[in-house]
């Protein structure tokens, strides 16, 4: 197959993918197992059971269609001339409410991708300054430790310290520059430590390309080799930094509503909430338009850095097989500690409520204290453990199996398919299996799953590609395997341990987009243990008990820990790179032990 | 075996009309610079790729390329040993794994450890090694196992990729021999593709020079290395290194 | 018969090079001449690469060197990554093998001379450019080849550029390692043809040459001193045309055999 033919491809993919999605949000109103103005009459009023001549009013002041097709025709065609229908809540232009939001959001966006690139930059620039004198890059535990702690949990840290305790900041709202510091950093430090992670395995990786030793000998300077290598560093990862950009977006829902900023996030997740869909289709529309621009941006831009050099130096090297020890210790120390609170919460009573003990701090009686209904948070914390993590196992499991059969299948075109469902943020899929379904564990899993499968589908993807293509598999062509054959012994051998490998160093990851979920009402419900819902409630008191909080927190910032330990972050599966042979150099991670004793 | 094969690739005509006949027990070389069409014809010639006019004959029969498991008939009866030692063996299999692939995937009956252990000893492998992996083995070792699995099913036709180009010079002469003893005893034809006069020059009796998608010139090795024709080969002949004129 | 070197360029005296495990290469000594061609043969896992990178202090880090080598008098071994820097280039240039990879992709051919053309030499920006068309020129390249990138050239032409990078220092030592072995055999005799009658620079003397190989008809092209390595020792050392009419260690016998086998 010629290149020419797979770009078209591709690009066929690319735009399929984009109608499918459009197709989906403009049927998005349908898509519930019920009828729009009795939901409408209900995000409106709450009554459960309308009378005909009110669901006949809404639906002639709406202009309800009768069906998903020809709501989904109408919707779609309004959309192309700017019209985004009207609220069901309060009537109001969908388009207006949504470019007001934009707005705010674009500000937030800017100032949190401007803090992020600044900690990457600041992070990842000194890997090059070691890697031109021949040394390896330090394993870059800061950035590590900058990832561990989700922009939720962040927020309601900076929030706690920053604005209760040293009242440095204002908490929340929205009216002048000083209420943009804090989101911003919220939003843009663990995006900067993942940038900076990305930048420093890929400066790693280049350091290792053979022409470094060229220049090396040709007795290149320091400062000269090391800017090759950040510049060459910054080619590689650009266009996984935009995914990074995108999944910001999804960061801003979160940090836009722990700070009362009237931003498109906010706005997209209280009409979710309410299930006020026409105002989740705008939101989700431009969500979406803004991601795709995003990530070509990236691509854009790398296609400006290459610039003659041409297709042949997007090669990127294998990445050193050998990874050092030393990280281990943390990811370790933090499963260690992570099992023993989970054990001890376990055997204590979580669903004692004693009204007397609202709020207390630490004490013999409650070590971590007690929560805003006086139950121990030690054993909120154990038993919340097991329904975060559990079901984030549980998620891993399918997703490992829908990866593995689809990346499996591979071809061009589905690649196009996978690359944009990996750019899109979870918190949107959850934002519209919500909207569809109700709110509650089960639809914070489907949504979880639904993104969880991609990366483990791109990284069995890029295997497959690389054993298709090495001599070993054509070579048993040419013996007379059949496709059979070729899976059994050849395919899945090489494939399954790196993924599995893979989906298991993701469960933390999973877990905390299920907390995530929960955080923002997505998830369990507000009374359950699950970490995400805990936490939330915990903020709602956090001027009155800021050290309720601190349970939740830890947790999740173990669980980032472990997330961050995972070998890194690849949201573009970046590591497809290695080397058949190599398959195995991936590193076990710790969260093995860890789920084991979760299921 | 090909006949006036032409494959183009866009607008580049990578191979131009070539004919090229095989017959039994045949050693034929195939020598080009890089860029002549080589690697194209060899894909023709194991009906990975189609010509686009022309067509590839075997036993009288047209060869086209067909999802991986079919043309069983045509696996079985020409083989290929591969250029790079390091690539073309599985990781993870062992070598008596990878030796009996082609006869558990082709189905040929008979004891399959019988013949592992037969192909070991006719390639001059230590039996122990059966039970090895690729890596393991140094890159001699590793072409032998590789012209043991192409010996597996009794090709009638063997088909060398640049065999020895991998390899250390002293592993060379041996790899090169044992392909010349390996088509000697069972009586298969050997096709060697090479860039590499010496290489065609140990192995095989004809040689056809590939130049820029066509045959230049083909013949015995004694006529076209002792008398050559064209540009082609005379430039290929020069650029062999030779050892000091005191040496001899 | 060991050739007695009294003004070397290079001197290696009991190089051993090991890693945590193994010993890789062990107790070399070997001395190149000035404007001399040497070629150091040996098979894969021989230790002869690993010697070369020895030299530049470029061997990766897990290696350790010891033992000692000078180059023009001074002493390299366990020398401070600045004053290797200031050796690489100006004292001794290298030629790695050809890959696309062995220049930086995203640079100029252009940017890559620069490199010891303004670092070493200390040029202007001028007379940089100016150096730089008459180097390509004396590997046979023309001035355009400054603003191409290694992708848009041949395997060939990339190979020149390595020389022209590895001579632009005016070193007086050039180290190649396997530099034609990734070149099909019409390209290699241009590379070799090159290396052995580089033109030397204005009002300069020929550099030294270090060839290392593993085909002894290559190395025999190019150098008139032969050194065998085997398994991390050097086992033969002697004048070309001597080794070759008679061997006496047997991994030197055998490879003179396989190049007999296939010589003309």
């Amino acid at each position: 197959m010629t290149a020419t033919l797979a770009a078209a491809r591709r690009w066929a993919a690319l735009t399929a993918t984009i109608g499918g999605l459009a197709v989906l949000v403009a049927a998005l109103p349908w898509l519930r197992d019920d009828d729009p103005a009795r939901s409408v009459l209900r995000a409106r009023l709450g009554e459960r059971e309308p009378d005909p001549a009110a669901l006949a009013a809404v639906r002639s002041e709406l202009d309800l269609p009768a069906g998903p097709v020809q709501g989904a025709a109408q919707w779609l065609s309004g959309a192309v001339t700017g019209d985004l229908g009207r609220s069901w809540v309060d009537g109001s232009s969908v388009a207006e409410t949504v470019a007001a939001a934009a707005g705010v959001s674009a500000l937030l966006g800017g100032a949190a991708a401007v803090v992020a690139v600044a900690v990457g930059l600041l992070l990842g620039a000194p890997a090059a300054w070691t890697a031109a004198s021949g040394r390896r890059p330090r394993a870059g535990f800061t950035a590590a430790a900058l990832t561990a702690l989700p922009e939720f949990v962040l927020a309601a840290v900076l929030i706690t310290v920053v604005a209760v305790n040293w009242r440095l900041a204002p908490t929340a709202g929205w009216f002048g520059p000083s209420y943009l510091v804090l989101p911003a950093l919220a939003l843009g430090i663990p995006t900067g430590g993942l940038l900076a992670r990305l930048l420093i395995t890929a400066v790693e990786a280049t350091a290792a390309e053979p022409w470094v030793h060229t220049w090396r000998a040709a007795g290149s300077g320091r400062g000269e080799l090391a800017a090759a290598l950040l510049r060459r560093a910054v080619t590689v990862v650009v266009t996984q930094v935009a995914v990074l950009f995108v999944g910001l977006l999804g960061g801003a829902v979160a940090v836009e509503q722990l700070f009362a900023i009237p931003g498109l996030g906010r706005i997209a997740l209280h009409a979710s909430l309410a299930q006020d869909l026409p105002l989740v289709q705008g939101c989700v529309l431009l969500l979406v338009i803004v991601g795709v621009a995003v990530g070509g941006l990236g691509i854009a831009v790398h296609r400006l850095l290459l610039g003659p050099a041409g297709a042949a130096a997007s090669l990127i090297p294998a990445v050193p097989a050998h990874r050092r020890r030393g990280r281990r210790v943390a990811p370790i120390a933090a499963a260690t500690l992570l099992l023993g609170v989970v054990v001890a919460g376990l055997l204590r009573d979580a669903d004692r409520v004693r009204l007397g003990a609202r709020l207390t701090g630490p004490s013999w009686a409650h070590p971590l204290g007690a929560d805003p209904v006086g139950r121990d948070v030690l054993a909120q914390l154990g038993h919340g453990a097991v329904l975060t993590v559990g079901t984030a196992a549980a998620v891993t499991v399918v997703s490992l199996l829908a990866g593995l059969t689809i990346g499996l299948r591979g071809g061009a075109a589905r690649a196009g398919a996978a690359d944009i469902l990996n750019a899109l943020p979870p918190v949107f899929v959850g934002l519209v299996v919500a909207a569809i379904l109700s709110p509650g564990l089960a639809a914070a899993a489907l949504a979880a799953a639904l993104v969880a499968w991609v990366p483990l589908g791109v990284h069995t993807r890029g295997l497959a590609e690389e054993v298709r293509a090495s001599g070993y598999y054509r070579a048993a062509e040419l013996c007379g395997a059949g496709p059979g054959r070729l899976l059994r012994r050849h395919l899945l051998p090489a494939v399954a341990g790196p993924v599995v490998l893979h989906a298991l160093a993701r469960v933390p990851a999973t877990a905390l987009t299920i907390a995530g979920l929960g955080f923002l009402g997505l998830g369990a419900g507000h009374d359950s243990p699950e970490w995400g819902a805990q936490l939330a409630t915990a903020v709602a008191y956090l001027e009155r008990a800021p050290l309720a909080v601190l349970g939740p927190v830890a947790g999740l910032g173990l669980l980032g820990v472990l997330a961050a330990a995972a070998p890194t972050a690849s949201p573009a599966g970046s590591r497809s790179g290695t080397a058949p042979d190599t398959g195995r150099g991936e590193t076990a991670p710790p969260a093995a032990p860890l789920t084991k004793a979760m299921t | 075996m090909a006949t006036a094969a032409t494959k183009s690739y866009g607008p580049r005509r990578v191979l131009d009309g070539v004919d090229l006949d095989i017959a039994a027990g045949d050693r034929l070389g195939i020598l080009g610079a890089s860029g002549a069409g080589k690697s194209t014809l060899l894909r023709l010639l194991l009906a990975v790729e189609a010509p686009d006019r022309g067509e590839i004959r075997f036993r009288d029969r047209p060869v086209r390329p067909a999802r991986p498991g079919a043309l069983a008939w045509f696996r079985r009866a020409v083989q290929l040993v591969p250029q790079d030692p390091y690539g073309s063996l599985s990781p993870r299999m062992t070598v008596a794994e990878i030796i009996a692939e082609p006869l558990e995937c082709l189905r040929v009956p008979g004891d399959h450890r019988e013949r592992v252990a037969e192909l070991l000893a006719a390639v001059d492998l230590d039996p122990a090694l059966a039970r090895r992996r690729p890596a393991a083995l140094s890159g001699g070792q590793r072409q032998r196992v590789a012209v043991a699995r192409a010996l597996a099913p009794r090709p009638e036709v063997l088909v060398a990729d640049e065999p020895v180009s991998a390899l250390d010079a002293t592993v060379r002469v041996m790899v090169l021999d044992l392909l010349l003893e390996a088509s000697e005893r069972s009586g298969a034809a050997l096709v060697m593709v090479s860039h590499d006069v010496a290489a065609v020059r140990r192995v095989c009796d004809r040689v056809a020079v590939l130049d820029r998608g066509r045959i230049a010139e083909s013949g015995t090795v004694v006529d076209v290395f002792g008398a050559p024709g064209t540009n082609a080969t005379r430039d290929l002949l020069a650029a062999v290194p030779r050892l000091p004129v005191g040496a001899a | 018969m060991k050739t007695v070197i009294i003004f070397a360029v290079l001197r290696l005296s009991r190089l051993s090079v090991r890693f945590a495990d193994r010993v890789v290469v062990d107790d070399v000594d070997l001395a190149v001449g000035p404007g001399e061609a040497v070629g150091l043969i040996g098979g894969s896992g021989s230790g002869k690469t690993l010697t070369a990178l020895g030299v530049l202090g470029l061997l990766p880090a897990t290696a350790h060197a010891t033992g000692s080598i000078t180059v023009d008098g001074a002493e390299l071994c366990g020398a401070p990554e600045r004053r290797l820097r200031r050796v690489r280039g100006s004292r001794v240039g290298f030629i790695g093998q050809d890959a696309l990879a062995a220049l930086n992709p995203l640079a100029t051919v252009g940017r890559h001379l620069r490199i010891p053309l303004r670092g070493h030499r200390g040029l202007s920006r001028r007379e940089a450019a100016q150096e730089c068309a008459h180097l390509l020129d004396r590997v046979g390249l023309p001035a355009e080849t400054a603003t191409a990138y290694p992708a848009q050239l041949s395997g060939g032409q990339r190979q020149r550029v390595a020389i022209a990078l590895a001579a632009a220092g005016r070193p007086g030592l050039l180290i190649a390692d396997e530099p034609t072995s990734a070149l099909d055999p019409l390209t290699q005799a241009g590379v070799l043809g090159l290396l052995r009658d580089l033109p030397p620079a204005d009002g300069g003397a020929r550099p030294a040459l270090l060839l290392i190989s593993h085909d002894l008809a290559v190395v025999s092209q190019v150098c008139t001193r032969l050194a065998v390595m085997h398994a991390g020792r050097l086992v033969e050392e002697g004048d070309t045309a001597e080794v070759i009419a008679a061997p006496r260690h047997p991994y030197t016998r055998a490879l003179v055999a396989s190049a007999r086998a296939l010589a003309a």
